[in-house]
């Protein structure tokens, strides 16, 4: 992190000025491309320096690829893959006969990939974004249907609660900001609550919020910050999703409980751009509390839409993205609720964390603990399958289950009567679980002690036809793709540990550690860091489908 | 009224740093090599590289020397195993993604040397050459020779102010730009140097001023 | 490797030379260079190539007859000229017609040989340098108000500062590592107040600018004075205990507020106030300033407003406070600290003073003048009325850079003997009789004093070229030859001369000096003063003196047939008179002056950018290109003095400082049109 950027950016963010990253933004989405003259407009406007502004332009996503008269973006991501072995993607190439990132010469189309568009119930998805409209259409035929110029909008995932109450999925109703207000509960009591509750991170980290407001509401300094971590980019997961989308108002509720008890006036959201009716649904949502008097004055809103990295997920890299710079991850110390958002303090929570919240503050840490009786852990939990099972969608369910009945009772199993070879639990950076072990707990320790991850939730089924190398290939790939780019071991690592799948060459087991060894241990940040989870899964269950040298 | 200081032992010296100190300046106080490639004592520390793992006692992985700060009473080793296999790793894949070896005389080449590391085991790309930039009259770019430590872009925004410099790109196609990538001349820069300075690669040089 | 310190500006890094076969093959900042952190810029970094540039003068040249050519001479040749040329000046119109000029780029060490040299040789006080034209207000105010000549503080108080005051100075280019440590410390939150016509770059980082017509600095600083006492500001406990003079300060300041200064200076009455709160509520507040306060008619009394506000303050003599002069060239403070000046000797005590006369007289075994002697200003205006008759340059180019070319150049053109000691030629050298091949910073040994009163080592890297000698042993040989030893082996025996006599100097020498070099004063033990005025003042009675001047009118000002204001300054890849810097690849960067001027003003007398324009003042007329730009006020233009061929001080002329003589380059009425439009009054020099 550059203190001084991030001071000049402050600054000028004092005075209403945009973000560099907005300015490009609107560039592409106008004339479909960043120019010098946009940035040099972008360097003008925003006060930060001409050449971070060129680095931010050549960082994200949406600004990489200029757009045609229709832009094409095919998801690759895990679900999708799992879904056809990527061959949605090679059948728009060879139909556009354009490379990944390429536009037509005559400008009428353009081809990028983006992960992940959140359709993983009915993968594979695409989006087609013109000037006429900006479609997500997803199933087997997607594709026909893109060259077609026939899509539709696909159709929202479907939900549901176990719980003998629902809690996510129970519309928010700001039940809880009132009862604090009509009951005079102090920021500190509600914070105790919070902590008394052990609301742990649902990001993936698991780490205890009220310990974090804690911290935040200590650091010294007037202005402090929540921040809403919507840029749920792990392929397989569209939790987030349901709720900016679905339940706006539970997680505004939640961040303005969470600014009452750290003593912050002003909020973020930031959602993925791959999400594009997360931001206007949780706007309305906002409009709707405004009026109603539960935002405004005290603590307000702004929901800030992203650019695509999938990085920006990590705490200090979307701090980064929110002020518009590129979305490299920074050393911790000094950590955000010491110097976060222009360098205040800030609360950076997952929306499905900030989703608890209301319920605590409602009714207290005991029917919080109460709601997984099964567990240490508490509160509740939703999960999402892809479109492999039989009943794919959003799932309340308590921790303690497990994987099992979720795959099997819940989800119904795979479809066309496969069978499940692994299950990706939380995530690209989460374990595999072979079927054999499916009666693991679905539980942080329960699920770390099989070296997987609770992560985000989503549980993502690979079916008995689907080769192991490809796999490890794909993920590989998607975390070299994706890596930010600053730490040494993830962005050389993880490109020569995709290389050594990539090909046909066997690959050297005593090489593969080393290069595993080297991430788990020397990486910034959980990308490179969590990176070697699957690969060991894999390792550990299917080494003869890896292609190892004898 | 004097700050308070710490004490720390490093591959059994002890000694006294203030608060706020690293466990990398209690190493260097202490007189003992830990390998870096992206930290230069004028810039705050960035955390990039990962060759400065060292052993602490009570964490159980290696940590960043050059990002973790001292506690009262911590106890490090230096030549940690683990940390120094990560370090050796490291700099071999560092040195995998140039396209030559670093010249002898880089901070690179010499910290590589000082690991054991030889010839790096791993084929598969590398930066593809360009041709040198040399449109300013001091200081000339070989970008293929660049490694992301981001040393020229913090000396340029922490010591110089003046912000010319940028990291570009993203995963292994990081690389550094001047201005709109625009060459040193036509940016902002304003011809200090200290990004020749600090560079470890000879990816930043200056343009030998000997006739 | 050899450590050295920089000679361009007044920041003074330190450097490591790197040499190959008798050449420079680069130079690095020095890591812990105390004024410079490990960084540098661009001309201590690169620009050093013309040290051995094919122009670079390597034997002595004489000239047979005026307005002839040069020739090659023998150093003995040379020398004998002088010699024998002086004596019989000194013979028949005794020894005030000669008057000698020391270098401020030169060493400490040089500059008290010239300086002996004038004295003792010769026998007259007219020595002076160029901190004549730059900072001698400084030098005068800050003894005035305060006692000693320099800065009270270092360059680190600005990493200790809640607020600072700039008033015309644009360090991120005349000063680029104090301007470089400046911003650094305004985006850590040092609330910054940029006072200047320009809108300097700094003024992007601060908080508040302020752009007060040239020449009203003085109502400036009353007014912010005015709002200091008005509003509580005053620590009235310091200022008993530890001053005098405030009340007839405090009396005047009624007529400056901040309405009565905006209808002077032109700055809003409510920015006013804003200045002057952001340095009274800060805990500790420095005022640093350049030559855009010093080089008026009344620079030196603005300098004593400003002493004024951090008296009244008491934001003086402690971590965070100071008052920071930042002077222009590497050893302006050196060689004023060493006497080369016609009214003092070492630490500015007067020749007139007995006991110090008399200790000089002792250690030189001769008579010395009690006399003051002429100032450079003085020296030319004496030299046209035939009263001076000789002249003994070294390491200035008085004809480029002094106000007033074409007065310059008759006084040159009047003198019997013009000797030039210098690196190249240059324009005053056109009308030397002897030019004597001299040593720049990389091949000379000694000591330099930079903006903090630190002194520095200067160590060889490279030999001079050719016939070339150090300045040192030329200044030496010169008095041996008149008739007086410097009876010195090496620099560093002048500088235990320096330390014996000057009781500010007592604890220095080149072997206590080392890698971090001392500030002044400094004990017999070797304790430095980093931090003047803990305790006292070093005037009568320990107490500072407030100074109650009201405002005066600059010494030009616009009319109707010269309506614009042109200041001139400096550029962050040149220096000065451009000798050095023109020399090197800094020329691919910036290869001209050229004349700011701000839109709407180019828009209104058919300027565009780039076009060649004429810019006429009072004395004189030149030609350059034009850059538009909104960073300057209306009605008033910028441009630099690096080019010879610009000439661009032909347009300033002869109103100076008051007290100092500090020529006025800070207000000069002129004209700016197209070319074509107008013959010009007074023509250009050929």
């Amino acid at each position: 992190m550059s203190r001084n950027l991030v001071e000049l950016v402050r600054r000028h963010h004092a005075q209403a000025a945009p973000s560099a990253l907005d300015v490009l933004k609107d560039a592409v989405e106008q004339r479909g491309e960043v120019t010098d003259e946009d940035r040099r407009e972008a360097a003008r406007r925003s006060g930060l320096p001409e050449a971070a502004v060129f680095g931010v332009s050549t960082f994200y996503d949406d600004l990489l690829t200029p757009r045609g008269a229709r832009h094409v973006r095919v998801c690759t991501g895990t679900a999708c893959f799992a879904a056809t072995g990527d061959a949605h993607v090679e059948q728009l190439r060879t139909a556009t006969g354009l490379e990944l990132g390429e536009r037509a010469g005559d400008g009428s189309v353009s081809l990028a990939e983006t992960v992940c568009l959140g359709f993983c119930h009915s993968a594979p998805a695409v989006r087609v974004t013109s000037d006429e409209a900006d479609v997500v259409d997803a199933g087997p035929d997607v594709v026909a249907r893109v060259l077609a110029d026939t899509c539709v909008a696909a159709e929202e995932p479907a939900w549901e609660s176990t719980l003998p109450e629902p809690v996510l999925t129970r519309p928010g109703d700001w039940s809880g900001l009132r009862r604090v207000r009509e009951e005079g509960i102090s920021p500190e009591a509600l914070l105790e609550a919070v902590t008394a509750a052990e609301i742990r991170g649902r990001g993936g980290a698991g780490f205890p919020a009220g310990v974090k407001w804690g911290f935040a509401r200590a650091a010294a300094g007037e202005q402090k910050f929540i921040v809403a971590n919507g840029d749920e980019g792990d392929p397989g997961s569209y939790i987030d999703k349901y709720l900016m989308e679905r339940n706006p108002a539970l997680l505004l509720e939640g961040m303005a409980l969470a600014g009452y008890a750290v003593g912050a006036a002003h909020g973020f959201v930031l959602v993925r751009s791959e999400y594009p009716r997360s931001k206007p649904a949780l706007e309305a949502a906002a409009e709707a509390a405004r009026a109603d008097g539960w935002l405004g004055e005290r603590f307000d809103v702004t929901i800030v839409e992203g650019a695509g990295s999938y990085v920006v997920g990590e705490e200090t890299a979307l701090l980064a993205c929110l002020e518009g710079l590129r979305g490299t991850v920074s050393a911790r110390p000094p950590f955000p609720a010491q110097e976060g958002l222009y360098g205040r303090p800030t609360v950076v929570n997952n929306v499905e964390t900030l989703c608890n919240v209301p319920f605590v503050a409602a009714r207290g840490a005991e029917p919080y603990h109460a709601l997984s009786p099964d567990s240490e852990t508490a509160g509740s939990k939703l999960v999402c399958f892809n479109e492999r099972f039989v009943r794919p969608g959003v799932y309340e369910v308590p921790f303690g289950v497990s994987m099992g009945r979720l795959c099997e009772e819940l989800a119904g199993g795979l479809r066309d009567g496969r069978a499940i070879k692994g299950v990706q639990v939380g995530g690209p950076l989460g374990g595999i679980l072979p079927a054999a072990r499916l009666e693991t707990a679905f539980d942080f320790d329960a699920l770390a002690a099989e070296g997987c991850m609770l992560g985000h939730g989503g549980i993502l089924a690979f079916d008995d036809a689907t080769s192991m190398r490809d796999v490890a290939r794909h993920l590989l790939r998607f975390g070299a793709h994706e890596s930010c780019g600053k730490c040494f071991p993830c962005r050389i690592g993880l490109r020569r540990a995709h290389a050594m799948f990539a090909g046909e060459e066997p690959v050297s087991r005593e090489r593969l550690e080393q290069l595993l060894e080297t991430l788990e241990l020397g990486s910034l940040c959980a990308h490179g860091g969590g990176m070697p989870a699957p690969i060991r899964s894999l390792l550990r269950w299917w080494p003869d489908e890896l292609g190892l040298a004898a | 009224m004097t700050a308070p200081s710490l004490t720390v032992a490093v591959d059994g010296t002890t000694v006294e740093v203030p608060a706020g100190a690293t466990v990398l300046d209690a190493a260097r106080a202490a007189g003992r090599w830990v390998p870096t490639l992206c930290f230069d004592a004028r810039q705050a520390p960035f955390g990039a590289c990962r060759a400065c793992l060292v052993g602490v006692e009570g964490a159980a992985a290696p940590l960043p020397a050059c990002t973790t700060p001292c506690r009262d009473g911590m106890v490090v080793d230096t030549k940690d195993p683990a940390g120094r296999r990560v370090a050796t790793a490291v700099v071999e894949l560092v040195l995998s993604e140039l396209p030559q070896p670093p010249a002898p005389h880089t901070e690179l080449a010499q910290v590589a040397q000082r690991l054991g590391v030889g010839e790096p085991r791993w084929p598969g790309e590398t930066h593809a050459p360009q041709p040198a930039d040399t449109r300013h009259p001091y200081l000339a770019f070989q970008h293929e020779l660049c490694i992301s430590c981001g040393r020229c872009v913090r000396a340029c925004d922490e010591l110089q102010g003046t912000f010319a410099l940028t990291a570009t790109g993203r995963g292994f196609h990081a690389n550094v730009a001047a201005g709109l990538d625009e060459g040193f001349r036509a940016s902002a820069c304003v011809s200090c140097g200290a990004c020749a300075d600090t560079c470890p690669t000879d990816a930043i040089t200056e343009v030998s001023l000997l006739p | 490797m050899t450590t050295t310190t920089c000679g361009y500006c007044g920041v003074g890094c330190r450097l490591e030379t790197d040499v190959r076969d008798g050449l420079i093959a680069s130079i690095a900042p020095a890591l812990d260079g105390p004024a410079n952190l490990g960084h540098t810029c661009l001309k201590g970094r690169f620009a050093h190539r013309f040290a051995r540039h094919r122009e670079r003068l390597a034997t002595p040249l004489i000239r047979d007859e005026r307005g002839g050519p040069l020739r090659a001479a023998s150093w003995e040749e040379a020398i004998e000229r002088i010699v024998a040329e002086l004596g019989r000046i000194r013979s028949a119109h005794g020894p005030d017609a000669i008057a000698g000029l020391a270098s401020s780029r030169a060493t400490n060490e040089d500059c008290y040989a010239m300086q002996r040299l004038m004295r003792a040789a010769i026998g007259t006080n007219n020595i002076d340098n160029c901190s004549r034209v730059c900072h001698s207000p400084t030098s005068f105010a800050l003894r005035k108000a305060l006692g000693l000549s320099g800065a009270t503080g270092s360059f680190e108080d600005f990493d200790h500062a809640d607020a600072t005051i700039l008033l015309g100075a644009n360090p991120t280019e005349g000063h680029p590592v104090v301007g470089a440590r400046i911003k650094q410390a305004t985006l850590r939150g040092m609330q910054l107040v940029t006072i200047d016509p320009r809108r300097i770059e700094l003024a992007d980082y601060g908080v508040l600018h302020l752009s007060p017509r040239p020449g009203s600095n003085a109502a400036v600083m009353l007014g912010i004075a005015h709002v200091l006492e008005r509003d509580g500001f005053v620590d009235h406990d310091f200022v008993a205990a530890r001053t005098d003079g405030f009340e007839a300060l405090a009396e005047l300041l009624p007529a400056y507020a901040p309405e009565a200064v905006e209808a002077i200076t032109g700055v809003p009455a409510a920015d006013l106030e804003a200045a002057a709160h952001i340095y009274g509520e800060a805990a500790n507040a420095c005022i640093s300033w350049g030559l855009g306060v010093t080089e008026h008619k009344y620079g030196s009394e603005v300098v004593q407003l400003i002493c004024d506000a951090a008296l009244m303050t008491g934001k003086i003599g402690r971590p965070g406070s100071a008052l920071l002069p930042l002077r222009g060239q590497n050893n302006v403070q050196g060689s004023s600290d060493m006497g080369a000046l016609p009214d003092t000797y070492t630490a500015y005590r007067s020749v007139t003073d007995e006991d110090v006369a008399r200790s000089f007289e002792d250690a030189w075994g001769v008579p010395l003048s009690r006399r003051k002697g002429w100032t450079i200003p003085q020296m030319f205006d004496a030299a046209v009325a035939g009263d001076l008759r000789a002249m003994y340059i070294f390491g200035e180019d008085v004809a480029q850079t002094d106000p007033n070319t074409a007065h310059v150049v008759h006084a040159l053109e009047s003198l019997e003997l013009l000797v030039c000691q210098d690196i190249f030629e240059t324009e005053t050298t056109r009308y030397a009789d002897v030019i004597l091949p001299a040593s720049s910073f990389l091949e000379k040994s000694g000591t330099f004093t930079n903006a903090e009163r630190r002194v520095q080592l200067v160590a060889p890297a490279i030999e001079p070229p050719g016939e070339a000698r150090t300045d040192f042993e030329i200044i030496k040989a010169v008095s041996a030859a008149i008739g007086h030893e410097l009876p010195w082996a090496t620099p560093a025996d002048a500088m235990d001369e320096i330390a014996a006599l000057t009781p500010d100097w007592a604890g220095i020498s080149h072997a206590r000096l080392g890698r971090r070099g001392l500030q002044w004063p400094v004990a017999p033990d070797g304790t430095d003063a980093p931090i003047l005025y803990e305790r006292e003042f070093s005037r009568p009675g320990g107490r500072a003196h407030f100074a109650a001047l009201p405002y005066k009118a600059p010494g030009d000002a616009a009319d109707e047939e010269f309506p614009l204001i042109l200041v001139t300054g400096r550029r962050l890849q040149h220096y000065n008179a451009g000798t050095m810097t023109r020399r090197t690849g800094n020329v691919e960067l910036v290869d001209a002056d050229v004349l700011e001027i701000h839109p709407d003003d180019a828009q209104r007398l058919w300027i565009s950018e780039g076009d060649t324009i004429s810019v006429r003042s009072r004395v004189g007329r030149i030609e350059l290109p034009a850059h538009v730009t909104d960073r300057i006020e209306r009605g008033h233009v910028f441009t630099t003095f690096h080019f010879p061929e610009t000439r661009t001080n032909l347009l300033v002329g002869a109103s100076a400082d008051v007290n100092t003589s500090c020529p006025e380059y800070k207000v000069v009425a002129v004209d700016v049109r197209p070319i074509g439009e107008e013959p010009a009054r007074v023509p250009a020099l050929a």
